[in-house]
Parts: C-alpha cells; structure tokens; sequence
C-alpha cells in the first residue's frame, strides 16, 4: 500500500506565486529592518559591555538577561496583546520588525561583547601607547579585529532572525508563513503549500550560512588567513 | 496570596496547573526524543562513508534550518494529509516537531564532542578487543557525554522556550493556558468580569520563563567555565 502518495500540482506555483512573493517581500522587508537594528544594538551595547562602561553596561545586562530568557513569542504577545491594554497600541507591521530587533539586538550583544573581549589587551595598549584616545583606540584596534572575530556568530544571530519573522503569524502580518497558511486555507492544497513554504526558507537559510564561510575567508584576518 | 486582586488567584492556578505542566511535559519528550535521534546520529556522523554522511548531513540542515513554527505545520497540517495515520494531536505534534529540530542540534553537538576524543582512546579500545559498537558506547561516548552537558543543558534552555510556539495550534502550554484566561476574564461575569488583563498576565507569562531559564543558561555557563 502506498503510504505517501504524494502528487506536486505546479499550477500551484502561477496561480498562487504573486501572493506568495509578496509574503517573501515583506519577511525580506522585516528581516533587513531587524538585521540592521541588531547590528546598531549590538556594536554599541557590546562596546559597552566589553569596556565595562558604567550604568550602560549594567541596563545593557538586564536587557540581554530578559530577552534570551523569555521565548520570543511570549515577547511578541506582550507587545502586541499586552501593552494596548495600559494604551500602546501598535501596529502588526511595528511589532513584526521591533520585536525581531529587540530580540537579535540582546544576542548580537552578546555576539560583540565575546569579539571584543577576545582581542588581547595589549593591542589596546599598543595603541594607548601611540597617543589614541579611548574611542580611537576602539574604532582603530578593538573594532576591526573583534568584529571580525564575532561576525560568524553574528551571522547566525541573523539567519535566527530571518526565522523568527515566522512567529508574526500569531499577529496576522501578512509575511511568508501568514501568506502561506492563508492560501492553505483557501486551496487546500496542503502538499503544495508547504512544500513551497519549506523550501524558501531552506533556500533562504542556506544561502545565508553559506555566506558565513564565504565573509569569513573573505574578512580572515592576516595572520589567520596563511 | 492576599496580596493578589480576587481574579489573579485562579488564573495563576489554571496557568501553573494546565499550563507549566503542559510546557514541562512537551519540553520532556522533545529532550528525550532530540537525545535518542540526536546521539546515534552524530556518532554515525563522525564514520567516512559519504552515503550516511550526507543523509545525516542533509537531516540536520534541514530540521535546523526551518523555522520550528514551519516544522510544526508541517507535522500537524501535511502529515495528516499524506497519510490519516499520521494524524497527532497538538501536544504530541508540538513535541514531533521539537524532537526533530532538537536531534538536528544534539547530532551536530554529539559530532564534534566524539571527535574532540584523542585517537589513542580509540587505540586502546580497539586493543582490548572491543567492537566498533561497543567501542563508541563503552569508551568513546561516556567520555563525549560530559563535554556534551554545556550544550545540552543550553538545549533544554530552547526547547522549553520554544515550545511555546505549541500555542499556534492550541496545545495546552503555559503561553496558551494565559490566553484562554486573558479570553475569560474578559467575558462578562459569572464566566469573566468583563475586564482586558492581558497585561499582568503575559507579564506573568515572562517571570515564570525566567525564573525557569535564567537558573540554567547560569548552570550551563558554569559547566562549560569548568570543563574549558
């Protein structure tokens, strides 16, 4: 007997594949948005983290500590169902890329403050020894070599990003997975709508992990890189 | 709990109650099922034959690259329409889809623990006349396991975060089990008393993950501190 009698309509693909774009469009939008947020975050509370600048550093701890301890669904639902009630009232498009952002910007935080701390003392004193300033030392010494040093993990802080945006289907924002399910609804066409879905995530995932070796070799610093 | 208004009472029940239970039970048999798939792959993984590396290779990208939320329809949603069979509840998907992203991660973890293992381990086993099998499950593996606990005590950390997302398709959870009561109380009375207490709820919702999580990605940093 046959236990998976699986037929693909491609059809599927020309009546559904402007809608299905769109949703693609909109996780892509939110994505960028988020990534970019994280990357800000990140740099400026990892910085911060790192040097052990007063105040700054300490909130920055308190804010990575709630978000990777709390499941990020749970912070979407706070945003969105949560906070109208004491009257914050946003939108699905302004929580889908806050929350994602809010989220990458705690683990990229981290991601940063481990590059940073990694680069060894005495290359900051070496350029205390030149005459830099704190800052110029940072932006000179500690930023080219511990950034390199936590973009792999950063990366992947992004890739976890992209997957997450999934989770805005509990809010209806009409991203990729929303899109998809809703079509399902309509169609029935289950086998073609998740595979379809399935499968651009996967290309999405991938190409971003391989561009992981590609930025590393690429970015490998020169006496990594022999 | 006088300190409470009259409706936090039974809310805070019915959460801990239906809901933490639900969490706990789903975050139980995702680690179990993620350890039974995930260590004797990642063993399998570390033999040169391409044919089983690149299956296994090709099972751990996939589970680990979709969005779990993804994995979790395509258990609840596409399963069934291949086969009536394969039809599960909510629970036991939730848990299907947990296991199959959780063994993609315990795989990869086992893979470079076993091959963190020194050669002449592999030497001297094979000396005293033990068996591939029984080589890995006497020798190699006993030794993997510890500087496996790190990561698999961070695993625990995401498979109970992550099993919230069992609140999509309705699985009694502890993020599901405060919406319900978030619907209730918003009910007029007898049922609710007719007021929005998300707030304070899904607040709560976040303590109770914290006062869960924050203990052991702290354990987890210690361990990985004393094994370094």
């Amino acid at each position: 007997m046959d236990i998976l009698a699986v037929t693909f309509d491609w059809s599927f693909i020309t009546e559904n594949g402007d809608e299905l774009l769109a949703g693609l469009r909109r996780t892509l939008e939110v994505s960028a948005i988020a990534i970019a947020g994280a990357f800000v975050i990140g740099l400026v509370l990892g910085a911060a983290r790192a040097h052990r600048v007063p105040v700054v550093s300490q909130l920055a701890a308190v804010y990575v500590e709630i978000i990777r301890n709390t499941p990020i669904l749970v912070q979407i639902f706070f945003l969105f169902f949560g906070l109208p009630q004491i009257g914050i009232i946003l939108e699905p498009f302004t929580v889908a890329w806050l929350a994602v952002t809010i989220w990458g910007g705690a683990f990229n935080t981290e991601n940063f403050r481990a590059g940073f701390e990694a680069v060894p003392h005495r290359f900051r004193e070496a350029g205390f020894a030149l005459g830099f300033g704190r800052l110029t030392t940072f932006l000179n010494v500690t930023l080219p070599i511990g950034g390199r040093i936590a973009l792999p993990s950063s990366i992947n802080t992004y890739i976890s990003v992209v997957k997450n945006t999934s989770l805005m289907y509990v809010i209806s924002y009409p991203e990729l997975t929303t899109t998809a399910l809703n079509i399902n609804a309509l169609t029935l066409q289950t086998v073609e709508t998740f595979t379809t879905l399935a499968v651009s995530y996967l290309v999405i995932v991938w190409t971003m992990s391989a561009s992981i070796r590609v930025v590393e070799r690429r970015l490998a610093l020169p006496e990594d890189a022999r | 709990m006088s300190f409470l208004p009259d409706w936090a009472e039974p809310v805070l029940r019915y959460m801990l109650e239906v809901g933490l239970r639900g969490t706990l039970q789903i975050a139980a048999i995702s680690l179990a099922g993620s350890l039974l798939i995930g260590v004797p792959l990642g063993t399998l993984l570390t033999i040169k034959f391409m044919p089983s590396r690149a299956l296994i290779r090709l099972y751990i990208e996939v589970w680990r690259g979709l969005p779990v939320l993804v994995t979790l329809f395509l258990v609840f949603f596409l399963l069934p329409s291949l086969n009536p069979r394969l039809e599960f509840d909510a629970l036991i998907s939730a848990s299907i889809a947990l296991t199959l992203w959780g063994s993609a991660q315990v795989a990869e973890a086992t893979r470079g623990a076993v091959q963190s293992i020194p050669k002449e381990q592999h030497e001297a086993a094979s000396a005293l006349g033990f068996g591939w099998i029984g080589r890995h499950v006497f020798v190699i593996l006993p030794q993997a396991l510890r500087r496996l606990l790190p990561p698999l005590v961070s695993l625990l950390v995401n498979i109970i975060q992550t099993s919230t997302i069992a609140q999509v398709i309705g699985a009694p959870e502890l993020l599901e089990s405060a919406e319900r009561q978030v619907e209730r109380l918003a009910a007029p009375p007898p049922i609710g008393i007719g007021e929005i207490k998300a707030f304070p709820i899904y607040a709560t919702v976040m303590v109770i993950f914290f006062c869960i999580s924050f203990p052991l990605t702290r354990l987890a940093a210690y361990l990985e501190r004393r094994l370094a």
